[in-house]
């Protein structure tokens, strides 16, 4: 009684109960891969490239670890999505919210198993996550309009967010560092002005702030090596030569003497360019394309620092730090906005020069250089500094703190374990189900540790159970401890996108009930 | 049937949750940290043999060009090594440190890593956890570095004595060791006319070149007070070899036809016309070499260019003429270095050729080296804080390819080692401490620590002990390699420590302990504190790893 194939070739196709198990399957190897870097006594992870080269990356980000996997559960896809989304918004909670949604889907598996439709399920989760919400906003704190508290919140939440990754042994430095390159920016988020540069060598200790901006480049031969109150001219031109860009162009002659005349036409033309350069004023060129050695001479002889091939990153960042615009047209020096810095000297970090610009118009500009042993801990700092940058940004929008170590998830546990009680119904087991998902990550902080957390875990529900109880988990200390007295702190906004997203993607697999796997597009061009 | 095929793809499709890795419960965890610490250590173990000055050289062949390489390195070994597992991998990039940092002890780092991970093996397996490993290896590292900093000595600068004897304990293990008492003053001595008295805690390395040249023994190594070029000067046209009172211009245009950068083409139509070509040519040249002459230069530099040709014979001829001595294809990068050293500007239009541009050396020629011919410059008046050490290596049985080929390769050592030297004396110069070689210090660290660990309490103080002992690792192995009884030498070693001799270590030579300062084997600081540090970073990296995951 074979039914006549609907699909085409090749195309599968999965129903009901099969495909929901599928997904749940798929969702939470994704969540378990992960969940063994949550905390600050998290494990790292090696990446290896399977590409040319098989280069190694050792990492404990979440979204790092996520973006590189191959995957082709459908469910599993949706996971690393909503942990882009959450890096791209928040810039933190990344793993967190990968695990609560493998977590709150665990525990929906085990009630469609007991036969309670997915439909109700997903009811009670949304009355759950309402009820967290509403507890979290009725506790998180705002310090606002004490500007000194305001700055120790800061400070606390980027210690809480680097003691998970590489630079918790110098968190404290670092998020000193980070605070103040974020305080700079006066409440932009735009983190462009924040410049992070990694040279190897020395230890991550030797990091440092620096005010202004760091342009990876050599000074040209023979000019100055120090310019005070400079005025810049970033610039996209051709200073090797002005081809006339028609096709097949060239010029016929009958003698050397004409070439000669031709050649020195060409020079006597890159001459002009350069003095129109020289006219608007400036004494320091950065150009994005090369600059020749006859043109470099003329800048040196006019005592003109002149920088080639400074990369579109590099005249982009200039422009914005040094207030002036990209310029490819010389003949106008009115309409052309100069850039100004107070200081432009040759700086050594480790066995290269830089140049340094210091004193910039946008007084936002910072450059956060980094240190360190190798490649793959510079790499790895990056990625946490970037971490902590991004939700201290956004922290200094939304300024809303809470405590961390599990703290918000226990306060949200209680709240919505009591919601189910005053619920009728089956979905009070949907909520019941929340609470217990909301509770497994305070229980994976403490197993990462190595921590016995079915203790743990019992005795904070305990204390949670007083009102207005602060403790958390202390993983230094391995037990219970007072979080607002160890400055333990994490960002409102982050807390409420991980509750958010993770509830919004158990909902979005659960409601799964078919997978179509379409056939794979042929390509006929392949050889 | 399709119930079938359903259930098979359902299958494949929870299983295939990451492609190409099949799910795993957590046991995976300790399996990949075993593998891991496992072989880091295999690697480790290698390269163990050829630390110290008794250890021995390793032969490197490299499978699909068949080079050899001969290296005593730790961090020249490990590179040449095709290592695959990710955390071997990383075991190289941690002698790669070592060597950016310090320029020595890419060996030791390595093998005080492979020591710790050995310990951490133990210590996992009865039951402690990585994280509480690698919080105590945090505060072991620091606690090391006070220790080393309580028995380093200050240095001064001007000391040369004392740069000399670092340098020379950081060539004793090398292949050049018997030259070691002739290269550390050399090494020294360049370093130290880099320095800029303004800014005296960088040296760029770079300011110090090193050129290579085959023939000829070890002992004609010298220090050039000047610049050396590694080719010979244009003779093409029968000019001068030698000039005294050299003016030197350094161009960065070419004495040859004139070429536009629009694409040209000349028309010739009749006979007359070509023998005006020539002609004009010929005078374009002269003309340019006359403008040269003029300014009374008679050494010209010339930077290659890719456009056209720098030089052609027409006009080495016209510069033969003009008694110019002439080196060509100088490559861009090198101008700086030139520039600086001669103290002169790079011309790069023959309009702005002017006197005040060229640069004075007393003297300039061309000497026969080995098969090949250099040009040296010296005598340069107000020379940049630059110099030049040529370096020479033997030739003597030079009879087949085969043959060449090795000493080629025993050539690159030497320049490598005469860098690591130069490095050596860098991390001197930025941290100007130094420290008794032989062991002594990994000996002291490790009875500090062991002291130390009596003071703690719980899992920290049985890490920190087990960690200490651990540290005698680089003693072991060095009265190993030498032929010792490494048990009775390092508790003689303990011993000595014990009675306050700070500074006692092997002296392999005699294969006793002596106090190391008396036997002038000192090293900088920077290497000891670095390697430390490196190592624990190191082990603790690959302690908080629990899985590989493959990746695109």
């Amino acid at each position: 009684m074979a039914v006549e194939r609907l699909l085409k070739d090749e195309a599968t196709e999965e129903k009901g109960d099969r495909a929901r198990m599928a997904s749940f399957i798929g969702a939470m190897a994704i969540a378990d891969l992960v969940k063994t870097t949550l905390g600050p006594k998290g494990m790292d992870k090696i990446l290896q490239s399977t590409g040319r080269g098989r280069n190694v990356t050792v990492t404990n980000d979440g979204a790092t670890i996520l973006k590189a996997l191959h995957i082709d559960n459908p469910a599993a896809k949706v996971l690393v999505d909503i942990s882009k989304v959450q890096d791209d918004e928040v810039g933190d909670g990344t793993t967190s919210v990968v695990v609560l949604a493998g977590e709150l889907l665990r525990e929906a598996e085990k009630l469609v198993n007991s036969k309670i439709h997915p439909m109700t399920i997903i009811a009670g989760y949304r009355m759950a996550a309402e009820c967290a919400r509403n507890a979290l906003l009725e506790k998180a704190m705002d310090n606002k309009q004490d500007p000194e508290k305001f700055k120790s919140d800061l400070l606390n939440i980027a210690m809480t967010t680097l003691s998970s990754k590489i630079l918790s042994q110098d968190k404290e430095y670092f998020a000193k560092l980070a605070v103040d390159a974020v305080l700079r920016l006066k409440g932009s988020t735009n983190l462009e002005a924040i410049q992070i540069l990694k040279k190897p060598g020395g230890s991550l200790k030797d990091s440092f702030l620096d005010e202004g901006f760091i342009l990876d480049k050599k000074i040209g031969i023979g000019q100055p090596k120090r310019i005070e109150n400079a005025k810049i001219l970033v610039a996209n031109t051709a200073m090797d030569t002005d081809k006339v860009k028609i096709y097949g162009a060239r010029v016929r002659v009958d003698s050397m003497t004409k070439v000669a005349e031709i050649e020195a036409a060409e020079k006597q033309k890159m001459r002009e360019k350069v003095q129109k350069i020289i006219a608007h004023g400036i004494n320091c060129f950065v150009n994005r394309q090369l600059i020749y050695n006859f043109p470099e001479e003329l800048f040196a002889d006019a005592g003109i620092l002149a920088i080639e091939h400074a990369d579109f990153d590099g005249i982009e960042r200039l422009a914005l730090v040094t207030g002036g615009e990209i310029a490819s047209t010389f003949d106008n020096p009115e309409s052309v906005k100069l850039g100004h810095c107070k200081l432009i000297e040759e700086i050594m970090i480790g066995e290269d020069r830089l140049i340094h610009f210091s004193g910039c118009e946008m007084g936002q500009a910072c450059t956060i250089v980094l240190r360190g042993a190798s490649q793959h801990v510079l790499d790895e700092a990056e990625r946490s500094l970037h971490d902590a940058l991004c939700v201290l940004t956004q922290t200094v929008n939304d300024s809303r703190v809470l405590l961390g170590g599990g703290w918000p998830e226990m306060v949200m546990a209680k709240e919505v374990d009591e919601l189910a009680r005053r619920t009728p119904g089956k979905k009070s087991h949907a909520i019941e189900a929340f609470s217990r998902a909301l509770q497994a990550i305070p229980t994976i902080i403490a197993d990462n540790a190595g921590l016995d957390s079915a203790d743990l875990i019992s005795q904070l529900r305990a204390e949670h159970h007083k009102e207005r109880s602060t403790s958390g988990i202390d993983v230094i200390s391995g037990g219970v401890g007072d979080m607002e007295k160890l400055g333990i702190s994490e960002s409102f906004k982050v807390k409420q996108a991980v509750l958010l997203s993770a509830t919004e993607a158990a909902e979005m697999i659960l409601r799964v009930d078919e997978i179509i796997t379409c056939a794979p597009r042929k390509r006929e061009d392949r050889m | 049937m399709a119930a079938a095929t359903a259930a098979a793809a359902a299958a494949s499709a929870s299983s295939s949750a990451r492609k190409g890795e099949t799910y795993t419960d957590t046991k995976r965890r300790d399996d990949v940290r075993m593998a891991n610490i496992l072989a880091a250590r295999a690697v480790a173990d290698a390269v163990r043999t050829s630390l110290g000055p008794r250890g021995m050289d390793k032969m490197i062949a490299s499978a699909s060009s068949g080079d050899v390489v001969i290296t005593n390195d730790g961090a020249t070994i490990l590179q040449r090594m095709s290592l695959l597992q990710p955390a071997a991998r990383m075991l190289v990039d941690l002698s790669r440190s070592q060597d950016s940092a310090a320029g020595d002890g890419t060996t030791s780092v390595v093998v005080l890593a492979g020591s710790l991970l050995r310990r951490s093996l133990s210590l996992l397996s009865s039951g402690l956890h990585p994280t509480s490993l690698s919080d105590a290896l945090h505060r072991l590292s620091l606690r090391a570095v006070d220790a080393l900093h309580a028995m380093s000595i200050p240095l001064d600068l001007s000391d040369r004595g004392s740069l000399v004897k670092s340098a020379a304990t950081a060539l004793s293990s090398k292949v050049v060791s018997q030259y070691s008492s002739l290269l550390a003053p050399i090494a020294v001595d360049a370093v130290l006319a880099a320095l800029d008295p303004a800014h005296p805690d960088l040296v760029d390395l770079r300011d110090v070149r090193v050129v290579k040249k085959l023939g000829g023994t070890v002992d004609d190594t010298e220090l050039v007070r000047g610049l050396v070029f590694d080719k010979k000067a244009s003779h093409a046209a029968g000019g001068p070899t030698r000039v005294e009172n050299a003016k030197i211009a350094v161009v960065q245009f070419q004495i040859s036809p004139p070429k536009t950068d629009i694409e040209q083409s000349v028309v010739v139509s009749d006979y007359a016309q070509m023998d005006r070509i020539l002609r004009e040519e010929r005078n374009y040249i002269l003309g340019m070499v006359k403008k040269i002459k003029a300014t009374g230069c008679n050494v010209l530099l010339i930077q290659k260019s890719i456009l056209r040709d720098a030089v052609t014979d027409l006009s080495l001829h016209y510069l033969a003429k003009a008694k110019i001595l002439v080196v060509k294809d100088v490559e861009r990068d090198d101008i700086e270095f030139i520039t600086k050293t001669l103290n002169c500007l790079p011309i790069a239009n023959i309009e702005h050729f002017r006197e005040d541009k060229l640069g004075h050396a007393d003297l300039v020629e061309e000497v026969p080296v080995g098969d090949g011919r250099i040009v040296k410059i010296t005598g340069i008046k107000d020379m940049g804080r630059t110099a030049t050490v040529l370096v020479r290596g033997s030739n003597l049985l030079v009879i087949d390819e085969a043959e060449r080929s090795l000493h080629d390769a025993l050539c690159v050592v030497r320049s490598y080692t005469f860098r690591l030297v130069c490095l050596v004396l860098r991390c001197l110069v930025k941290k100007r401490f130094l420290i008794a070689g032989g062991g002594a210090p990994e000996i002291e660290m490790s009875m500090q620590l062991a002291a130390w660990a009596k003071e703690l309490q719980g899992a920290e103080s049985y890490c920190i002990k087990e960690f200490a002992e651990a540290l005698e690792v680089i003693p072991y192995t060095l009265a190993e390699n030498a032929g010792l009884n490494p048990i009775a030498i390092v508790t003689e070693l303990r011993n000595q420590h014990a009675k306050g001799e700070i500074n006692a270590g092997i002296n392999v030579r005699k294969g006793q302990i002596t106090n190391m300062l008396e036997e002038n084997v000192v090293q900088p600081l920077l290497v000891s504190t670095s390697a430390i540090t490196l190592a624990t970073e190191f082990v603790r990296m690959i302690l908080k790893i629990d899985d590989i995951v493959t990746v695109r």
